[in-house]
């Protein structure tokens, strides 16, 4: 009787659609935290662009002029173009030491492992711990390269203290923080490269230059491609370090649009217009990292 | 019951030990949570930006304190962040600190976002004539004398800050290089520097903060002023780059930057504080920070050769005003205590122990104590009498010593063409103004 009971409850229930709700019920916390992290900031982060600040509340909506206003920012412009620079010299360096590496590790010889598990240290260590040590390195009073040079006779080592060497101190730093991570993504990439190709090859006579030319670049390419897209977001958003090791400086030669971001937002408490400059880099990043999936999607097709 | 039947993933082992998670994670996060302790006394929680110019308050007075009945939390930050933290404290209303122990230029942005108490109304009396005037008007927004930003043009000027340790700057000098006392000139700091460094003495006469934005303005500063600069006119328009300001700048980022350490354009604090300390050079101009370390010797190479006085001229030796200014969010969490803790902090004893603890006080009375603790205190109460202005009073000071900073730092490296920086900092100044309503 009892059974039977239940069994008509249940009946009952699947009836009403219960079957049919329950997969989209048990989605509801996932999607409800979804929509608070995730869609609510960026909701709210485009509307604040949208807005006028003044002493921390909003005063007017503006519609899209803070948009308009970045582009006669000749302040914001710099930025863009120090990062744009930045990213670009960073990322190329990145890849081509990242796989350089990759190659040389893909072999087997006592040592290895540890050699790979040392590679790999820098990009673990914190960014603000990272940006300290290379500013030990750099500073001209009693820095390393400074330390090094008056005992080889030399003088102080400027590096902080000029807008190009300062820049290049920069992408420096950053290569030797996250040249790592390239290599990591490549050499796995190569380890999972087929072997027949190559051993055919070897057999054809082929040489390590032609092998790499034919064979590895091309299959390589589409790993290489996510790599440097991956490599490229991050590295637009890079902040921890210039705050830490230059603020910015000297005059605005490393400020990168993060840091110009950041001070706007908070320093000079335009939150608006720091809303619409963030927006506005996000799409550059997505615009990038879009172009980049399509140009791999054409490299796998051809 | 078979082995892969036992081990099988069912909608009910899930459930069990998704339940199981959440109860360990819940008990874990229980154990993690702060456990309320025992009151200890009427409780403060003070944030500060790390400044050595507050050492003996934290070793003094902070204990004297706890004998007062006061529990005092004292929260450290680097300067750099402090701003951002406390403004989106105060204006979340996150009730994270009692008091904020503000940079005094901060005063017009937390005052224009009336995000802190009136003091005066709760009892503390702004009027008393023991304050040392120019601090105490620093703790009134709006200003209650000169110019005042638009929307604040007729509102009654309020306490909300009260002035906590009063900073100013001052100049420091090796004696065994000014030998006849304190130079009185900036030509005189040049000239008898270079000989200080013929003599093998010294390794440079001046040293200064180089760094792009607030610490190359603030060291420009004085000498700006003491050239007989002025900042913005009645209607906030920039004057900066008048033609005593373009002399002090170029006076700045060419003899100066000549006569110190070839990575100054580089050097903050840090660097600053160690060339001096250090022994290297032979004056500078600076807040109580460093200066209190000069007769320690295990934080100075030159203990008993380091003299202070008041800054040089060139027309007027006036120095910048940066105090440690104390208020009260809206959103403290022991609002009570914390203005009970400041009419006991500001007291005229209180203040006379922070002046023998070697702190720079705010009240007159604390600077004519017999032993002060410190022999900058005297001089700084000499400064004050010849001159000390605080940075104009406007919620966008820190904007403007961004685009000057950067100017400034530009010609630095370039080691000339101060008045031409100055030049482009004032249209940039005048069209961020224009852009934020000013005119």
């Amino acid at each position: 009787m009892a059974k039977g009971g239940t069994q008509s409850r249940k009946y009952r229930l699947q009836g009403a659609g219960l079957d049919l709700a329950l997969p989209y019920l048990m989605l509801a916390p996932g999607l409800l935290i979804v929509l608070g992290v995730l869609v609510y900031p960026l909701w709210d982060g485009l509307r604040a662009s949208t807005e006028a600040y003044r002493y921390g509340s909003v005063v007017a909506n503006v519609g899209m002029q803070n948009y308009i206003k970045l582009w006669s920012d000749p302040q914001f412009l710099n930025a863009l173009w120090v990062t744009v620079k930045f990213v670009a010299l960073s990322v190329t360096f990145e890849a081509i030491l990242g796989f350089a590496l990759a190659l040389f590790c893909l072999r087997e010889f006592r040592g290895i492992r540890l050699l790979r598990t040392i590679l790999i240290i820098p990009m673990v260590i914190t960014p603000v711990v990272v940006a300290i040590v290379f500013r030990l390195i750099y500073a001209s009073d009693a820095g390393m390269l400074t330390a090094i040079s008056e005992w080889m006779g030399g003088g102080q080592v400027q590096i902080l203290g000029s807008p190009v060497k300062a820049f290049f101190g920069l992408v420096v730093l950053d290569v030797w923080e996250w040249t790592p991570l390239m290599f990591l993504i490549l050499l796995a990439g190569l380890q999972s490269l087929p072997h027949e190709p190559f051993e055919a090859a070897r057999v054809d006579g082929a040489g390590n230059w032609r092998v790499f030319a034919d064979l590895t670049f091309p299959m390589m390419r589409p790993v290489l491609a996510i790599a440097i897209v991956l490599r490229t977001i991050d590295a637009f958003g890079t902040f921890d370090q210039v705050f830490v090791l230059t603020r910015g400086g000297p005059g605005e030669a490393t400020r990168l649009v993060s840091i110009y971001g950041y001070d706007t937002a908070f320093k000079f408490q335009q939150t608006g217009y720091a809303a619409a400059l963030f927006v506005t880099i996000g799409l550059v990043v997505l615009a990038l990292a879009f172009s980049a999936v399509r140009l791999l999607r054409r490299v796998d097709a051809s | 019951m078979t082995q892969s039947s036992r081990s099988r993933l069912t909608r009910r082992s899930v459930l069990k030990g998704g339940l199981g998670l959440a109860l360990a994670t819940t008990a874990l996060t229980a154990i993690g949570l702060p456990v309320p302790a025992r009151a200890a006394g009427k409780k403060v929680i003070i944030g500060a930006f790390a400044d050595g110019g507050l050492t003996p308050f934290k070793q003094k007075i902070i204990p004297l304190a706890k004998d007062a009945g006061f529990d005092i939390e004292f929260l450290e930050d680097e300067y750099g962040v402090t701003l951002e933290k406390w403004f989106a404290d105060a204006k979340n209303s996150a009730g994270q600190y009692d008091l904020y122990l503000l940079d005094d230029p901060w005063v017009p942005q937390f005052g224009a976002a009336n995000v802190l108490e009136d003091l005066g109304a709760a009892g503390i009396d702004g009027s008393d004539k023991d304050w040392i005037g120019s601090m105490i008007d620093m703790g009134y927004w709006p200003p209650q004398k000169g110019a005042r930003v638009k929307g604040f043009e007729t509102a009654t000027p309020t306490l909300i800050c009260v002035p906590f340790v009063g900073d100013l700057q001052t100049l420091t000098y090796r004696n065994d290089v000014y030998t006849s006392g304190a130079p009185k000139t900036w030509d005189e700091v040049i000239a008898k520097g270079k000989e200080g460094v013929a003599a093998g003495k010294i390794k440079y006469p001046v040293v200064f903060r180089g760094v792009s934005g607030n610490p190359i303005v603030t060291s420009w500063y004085p000498v700006f002023l003491s050239f007989g600069g002025s900042f913005f006119d009645d209607k906030w328009n920039p004057i900066f780059n008048s033609a005593e300001g373009k002399a002090s700048a170029d006076f700045f980022v060419g003899t100066m930057k000549q006569n110190a350490p070839s990575g100054v354009v580089e050097f903050d604090s840090d660097q600053e504080g160690a060339a001096i300390l250090g022994g290297d050079a032979g004056a500078i101009i600076q807040y109580s920070g460093n200066a209190l370390k000069a007769d320690d010797p295990t934080q100075t190479k030159v203990a008993g050769k380091l003299d202070f006085g008041v800054v040089p001229k060139q027309t007027s030796a006036i120095a910048q005003m940066g105090i440690f200014i104390a208020g009260i969010p809206k959103s403290a969490p022991n609002k009570a205590n914390s203005v009970e803790f400041l009419k006991w902090y500001v007291s005229a004893d209180i203040q006379a122990k922070l002046s023998e603890a070697g702190s720079i006080p705010v009240k007159r009375s604390a600077f004519g104590i017999a032993k002060p603790g410190n022999r900058l205190i005297p001089v700084a109460l000499q400064q004050l009498d010849a001159g000390a202005l605080p940075r104009p009073r406007t919620p966008d000071w820190a904007k403007v010593e961004e685009l000057l900073g950067i100017e400034l730092n530009k010609a630095l490296q370039a080691g000339s063409g101060g008045g031409a920086a100055l030049d482009n900092a004032a249209k940039q100044v005048k069209d961020y103004l224009s852009s934020v309503g000013y005119y």
